[in-house]
């Protein structure tokens, strides 16, 4: 049955739309402010790619997020899945480990860490990779266990292995789809978290995106407020993307199949 | 399409959950191309037999063997065994046709192959129209066909239904069971299916086990076990059952109200004058309308035939069933005379 709103209902979905995108449409708009009373103009835009180190820190960054993304991906899916199927009195603990993050200072976690971090890597801006997986590890937890929860999990599990298949393809071409929305979120939040992290960049001394970004804000306020609204045109970009790729793909299946 | 029977034989298996025992010495052989049902209450262990012999349950004792080869060391997804689900537990992010087709996918058969292979099955169960839509886009009845043609899809040497009617409204329950079997028989594929629901074992079975407590109590023809049930259980499991008072005449007579009767071989050791409890169905019983005696409590149409409630003064009403056009001579309130045509009645202790 279709849920009908009320007017009340209306009233805060309006409100809490408003919350949000008001502000996002006011920094758009003093992005695009030209100075001196020239009108609105994307220079602020254009300004931006022309500051020196702009793609070094961008790539860093996405290569950063890539990485990131690809570990949260290979640890936390198949934790969490375990935790729902054969590991449940491991779940408390699980959890708890999963929120420490949240509690432990990334001052604290970025001294200590560091110091476990084999010698190979503490060189390398891969090294906050480890990092972002840890910071991300309390959203990434709660999304991917809320998306598992909505799924029969074993009942999936065993049908897929009773057809033949093993772990691996059992997580790839059963359980991850089956989630999709959740794993898109989980993606989504790590891609957006290592895509904006400063502290611990800058505590590392790594140049990153963000600590480029901060640099040269300084010269440019309305630049500053481009280069936030661009990071977050793009995350959404990101978002849209990796949720239609399933999409894309199955419609190029039937196609073929068609064909 | 046509698949090869294969036998299966369950060996003296064990499985115990804490302190409970799910299967006791549990053995069942099911012979090339049969249909065997396991029946009984919740937590009787035929669900756990059913996981055991797909390999999703490892922790027994015994041996579980198909086609002589033991498979205590073979995983669940080496097996080779089709499983439909009692849960809906088609991938939600495929079609009709993919879910048939996942288990060709993962052993690499190509692409068109397995398509084609996956519309030979939705022709089978009768979606070949469906083939694209989702799981949420098919009805209860509907993904249990798709489910089944998936099972189906990849050869199994052996097919294990674990209650797959039981979310389903009686209409689509009895068409799916009658076209279950239909598929059954003409690819003749060895079936181990497991529910509670005796209409449905005794509609589809060669051959039904009845079990409690995770003992295999009787495995028989579903006409022999309604008939010739071997234990108490049974008898009251399978079919309705009154249970009356009786006392024993000798250790092969009990008089049960007022007519002496014989004790079934398969009844307990008795000796003459123990109190015990005669075991029988309601369509044993000949009811005759009387000027005296036992007085009709209830009356309930069934269709062909009619259930009376009688009351012969024993703390429960008796059940009798008659057919429907000798039950129009006789009223509630009427009085009936009792006679019960059986040669011989399974007895209990009380």
């Amino acid at each position: 049955m279709k849920r009908k709103f009320t007017a009340f209902d209306k009233v805060i979905i309006a409100f809490a739309a408003f919350f949000f995108i008001a502000p996002l449409i006011a920094a758009a708009e003093y992005s695009a402010r030209g100075y001196g009373d020239k009108g609105h103009t994307f220079a602020n835009y254009s300004w931006i790619v022309h500051q020196l180190g702009f793609s070094p820190a961008l790539l860093t960054s996405l290569r950063i997020a890539a990485i990131t993304i690809l570990i949260v991906l290979v640890l936390m899916v198949p934790t969490v899945v375990y935790v729902h199927l054969g590991g449940r009195r491991y779940r408390r603990l699980v959890e708890i480990l999963c929120l420490l993050p949240i509690v432990i200072p990334v001052v604290s976690l970025a001294i200590g860490a560091q110091v476990a971090m084999p010698k190979s890597l503490q060189s390398t801006s891969y090294e906050l990779c480890f990092f972002y997986v840890v910071v991300a590890m309390p959203y990434v937890y709660r999304t991917l266990d809320i998306g598992l929860q909505s799924v029969a999990l074993s009942t999936l599990v065993e049908a897929s292995q009773s057809l033949g298949a093993d772990w691996f393809k059992t997580l790839t071409m059963v359980i991850i789809p089956a989630i999709r929305s959740s794993t898109t979120g989980a993606l989504f939040i790590t891609f957006a978290l290592s895509l904006g992290e400063y502290t611990l960049a800058v505590l590392l001394h790594f140049h990153t995106f963000p600590t480029w970004a901060t640099n040269v804000s300084q010269q440019n306020i309305y630049g500053s407020i481009a280069i936030s609204v661009t990071t977050l045109g793009g995350a959404w970009i990101f978002l849209i993307v990796i949720a239609f790729i399933p999409r894309i793909k199955s419609l190029f299946a039937q196609r073929k199949r068609v064909a | 399409m046509d698949l090869h029977g294969s036998t299966v034989e369950f060996r003296n298996v064990k499985r115990t959950f804490g302190t409970v025992k799910a299967l006791d010495d549990f053995s069942l052989t099911i012979k090339p191309g049969e249909l065997v049902t396991l029946l009984g209450p919740s937590g009787c262990g035929k669900t756990t037999a059913l996981r055991i012999l797909a390999g999703i349950d490892k922790e027994h004792e015994g041996i579980v063997e198909i086609d002589g080869k033991d498979m205590s060391q073979v995983p669940a997804n080496k097996r080779n065994i089709g499983m439909v689900f009692q849960a809906y537990s088609l991938f939600p992010n495929m079609t009709a046709i993919e879910n048939v087709a996942y288990g060709l996918r993962v052993r690499g058969v190509d692409s068109h192959k397995r398509e084609s292979r996956a519309r030979e099955l939705l022709d089978l169960v009768g979606l070949s129209t469906q083939a694209d839509r989702r799981p949420t886009q098919l009805s209860g009845g509907q993904q249990q066909r798709v489910a089944l043609a998936r099972a189906l899809a990849i050869e199994p040497s052996v097919l294990l239904l674990d209650e797959p009617l039981s979310a389903l409204d009686a209409q689509v329950r009895a068409q799916l069971r009658e076209e279950i079997r239909r598929i059954q028989s003409t690819i003749g594929i060895s079936t181990l299916f497991v529910t509670h629901d005796q209409e449905e074992a005794m509609a589809i079975s060669d051959r039904v086990g009845v079990m409690n407590k995770g003992v295999l109590e009787q495995i028989d023809e579903p006409g022999k076990l309604y008939n010739k049930p071997r234990t108490p259980f049974v008898a009251g499991f399978v079919g309705l059952t009154n249970y009356i008072p009786a006392v024993t005449e000798s250790k092969s007579l009990v008089l049960v109200l007022s007519q002496s009767l014989e004790i079934s071989d398969h009844s307990p050791a008795v000796k003459k004058g123990d109190e015990v409890r005669a075991l029988i169905r309601p369509e044993e019983f000949e009811v005759q309308k009387a000027d005296e005696g036992a007085t009709v409590i209830t009356k309930s149409f069934l269709g062909p035939v009619t259930r009376l409630g009688i009351d012969v003064g024993t703390p429960d009403l008796i059940y009798a069933e008659i057919t429907s056009k000798e039950a129009k001579k006789i009223d509630t309130g009427d009085f009936v005379r009792l006679s019960i045509s059986s040669d011989a009645v399974m007895i209990e202790h009380v």
